[in-house]
């Protein structure tokens, strides 16, 4: 037993209950405050856990150390005020207890990864104690390969941007189909651009949706009978009406299928169930399709391919950046790498801008094609680099 | 407390020879947690800004009637809110966690505009709490948007809603000024009905018995807060009865006692 704890003796739930009805201020609380702190006064210090006590202006003691994983810490409210106790990583909360009442204990659970964290004393303005987490033998084993659960975090934030950039998709190509219904040639341009914007970002996946990807997304050169193909159909059909052709005629099934489909994918990403290595492994592809695709342009007739490389730069760096922090703590140099090469491949795209506006692709030479596919390319090598990092093959 | 002990016979039987949900199993729940506190936030800033527009045009009925409602966004977003101390503080803290309560000039937020709207029947003074206010609720939406959801605070933060209201609102001290209490208990109590919808599909076939005595609990709460709807919400938290507190009381108790297991029933513990 601590000094702290014998100076402060035990109290049952129903001394708590008498303690805090002796308070002129408490007895306000009303009967579920009292019957919720009695039910949750706890006793005195138990085995294997971390005592603090909350005096009026510190933590006693000031400074805790345990071991990374699971820590049990037993707060006791030394202090006159109800007061809420609090790890804090930076501004951010890690674990808290609330409302604990004067004189009585609470304990709160968490598992703890190695570092260092504030503890909160009480009022806003009292000073903070710090807790030291270090490392153990399993600790350092999951920062190398970490642990399933680490991911659910990363590939929800993935998913919630996946579905909004489908959900984008769908607003977009229904905006297109409709200034196309209305003969609108520059605002069907400027819908077809916007549309292939979510379009490019949810590449790293949506290229993988084989049949979808036929129907919305076909490049002519690729097509039997080319252009007059029959199967000539979604983006680039209707790229070449606006831009070769400089009309909408013909355009509106062929928006209305685009539209339709949008809908199938936005249905199917719903539905899409990833994995940890996708993260990287679907960005590092696309990069490398990119890298292919660089020297001749994946938009014939619009020309605004350094447009589209950038919404595919966000695609790929959205997914990859997902796993980064797991990436750095494992192997801060593969993290540099990525990091330097996602610079790298902004700056190189970003260079062919001209006040602030991207050029049309024809005006980009040989030798400017080539950087942009060699950035990608070593971008790609970079995030193929992250799933060894991180014990995902 | 015979129903918690119910509960927890109850919940030992089940997880006996129950196999826990997979990891992964959580992402969707997560994700779609992640939109739906994303939605609440921008609801949050637009009434935000209206209320601060008002406060800032002295216009004292308008803020006083934008207040609760506006609130009530923050309230339901809580457990993700929360994990930004600094900007928690600034949009929520009380008078109690000033030395000078509410004569301390640190004291800011909803609950500083609150206590000049009703103590005072006046926005003098509230400009810059006002401003103040926007500008960390928009700091606050910036931050959410970038945030991975942490599984644990998300599945954690279905009983640390109920443990709150248990713990500091059923005594009405949150909203002391306004007595809006009624619209924050909603705000509190339909975000963690929310996460208990969405992981319910990983716990539903292993734990029936424990997801219907929640659901009950749930259903005295929403019986129970309906008899005090007025309008577009509530009306004063003194019309409560002592026998509707308790039995609010009761039912808060017992979902906090029993949510509180759902981090562990998921593997999160």
């Amino acid at each position: 037993m601590t000094a702290t704890e014998t100076r402060t003796p035990p109290l049952s739930p129903r001394t708590a209950r008498l303690a805090l009805s002796g308070s002129a201020a408490l007895v306000l609380l009303g009967i579920g405050a009292v019957w919720w702190a009695a039910s949750h006064a706890v006793p005195e210090s138990t085995e294997g856990e971390i005592a603090v006590t909350i005096n009026d202006a510190v933590c006693d003691p000031m400074a805790l150390t345990v071991p990374a994983g699971k820590s049990t810490f037993r707060i006791h409210n030394a202090s006159n005020r109800v007061l809420e106790w609090e790890i804090l990583d930076g501004v951010m909360v890690v674990a808290e207890r609330e409302n604990i009442a004067p004189g009585l204990n609470s304990t709160l659970t968490e598992r703890l990864k190695p570092g260092t964290y504030d503890i909160t004393c009480g009022l806003l303005s009292n000073p903070r104690g710090t807790l030291t987490v270090i490392p153990t033998a399993e600790s350092q084993a999951a920062i190398s390969a970490p642990e399933m659960r680490t991911f659910i975090g990363p590939l929800a934030e993935y998913r919630v941007y996946l579905n909004r950039r489908a959900s984008a998709l769908v607003k977009a190509t229904a905006a297109l189909s409709d200034r196309i219904e209305a003969k609108d040639l520059d605002g069907a341009r400027a819908a077809w651009i916007e549309a292939r914007e979510p379009w490019r970002q949810m590449a790293p996946v949506a290229g993988r949706m084989g049949d979808l990807v036929n129907r919305m997304d076909p490049l002519a050169i690729y097509l039997q009978g080319q252009e007059s193909d029959p199967a000539f159909a979604g983006f680039h059909r209707i790229e070449y009406g606006l831009w070769a052709q400089n009309s909408t005629d013909g355009l509106a099934p062929v928006a209305a299928g685009l539209a339709a489909d949008a809908v199938e994918l936005q249905t199917r990403i719903k539905a899409l169930e990833l994995t940890p290595p996708d993260l990287a492994a679907n960005a590092a592809d696309l990069a490398r399709r990119v890298a292919d695709q660089a020297a001749g342009g994946q938009v014939p007739y619009s020309q605004t391919d350094l447009t589209e490389f950038t919404a595919d730069l966000e695609g790929i760096t959205r997914s990859a950046m997902l796993v980064d922090p797991l990436v750095a703590a494992a192997n801060s140099a593969t993290s540099a790498a990525l990091h330097q090469a996602i610079e790298a491949t902004q700056a190189t795209l970003t260079g062919f801008a001209v006040d602030g506006v991207y050029p049309p692709f024809s005006e980009v030479d040989a030798g400017g094609r080539k950087a942009i596919s060699a950035s990608f390319e070593t971008l790609s090598t970079a995030i193929a680099a992250l799933n060894p990092a991180i014990g995902l093959e | 407390m015979r129903t918690v002990t119910l509960a927890a016979v109850a919940g030992l039987l089940a997880t006996t020879g129950a196999h826990a949900a997979e990891p992964l199993d959580l992402v969707g729940p997560v994700s779609d947690y992640k939109l739906f506190v994303s939605e609440q936030t921008d609801l949050l800033v637009d009434e935000t800004e209206a209320f601060v527009a008002a406060v800032k045009a002295g216009e004292v009925e308008k803020a006083k009637a934008l207040f609760a409602p506006t609130r009530q966004h923050y309230e339901m977003i809580e457990p993700i809110a929360e994990l930004f101390s600094d900007l928690d503080v600034a949009i929520d803290s009380r008078a109690d966690d000033y030395e000078k309560a509410e004569a301390d000039p640190a004291f800011p937020g909803f609950h500083r505009i609150e206590y000049g709207l009703w103590e005072h029947n006046s926005t003098e003074g509230l400009d810059p709490v006002a401003d103040q206010l926007l500008t960390n609720v928009k700091d606050l939406q910036g931050r959410i948007e970038s945030l991975p959801f942490p599984p644990e605070v998300v599945v954690g933060g279905a009983a640390v809603l109920m443990e709150e209201v248990a713990a500091t609102k059923i005594s009405g001290e949150e909203d002391r000024y306004s007595h809006t209490d009624l619209w924050d208990f909603k705000g509190n109590f339909d975000g963690s009905q929310k996460i208990v919808e969405l992981v319910k599909p990983l716990i539903a076939d292993q734990d029936p018995a424990f997801i219907k005595q929640i659901d009950a609990n749930f259903e005295v709460i929403d019986v129970t807060l309906a008899k005090y709807e007025e309008g577009d919400g509530y009306v004063t938290y003194d019309k409560l009865t002592d026998q509707d507190r308790i039995k609010l009381a009761a039912a808060v108790n017992a979902l906090a006692e029993d949510l509180s297991t759902l981090r562990g029933k998921l593997g999160l513990d």
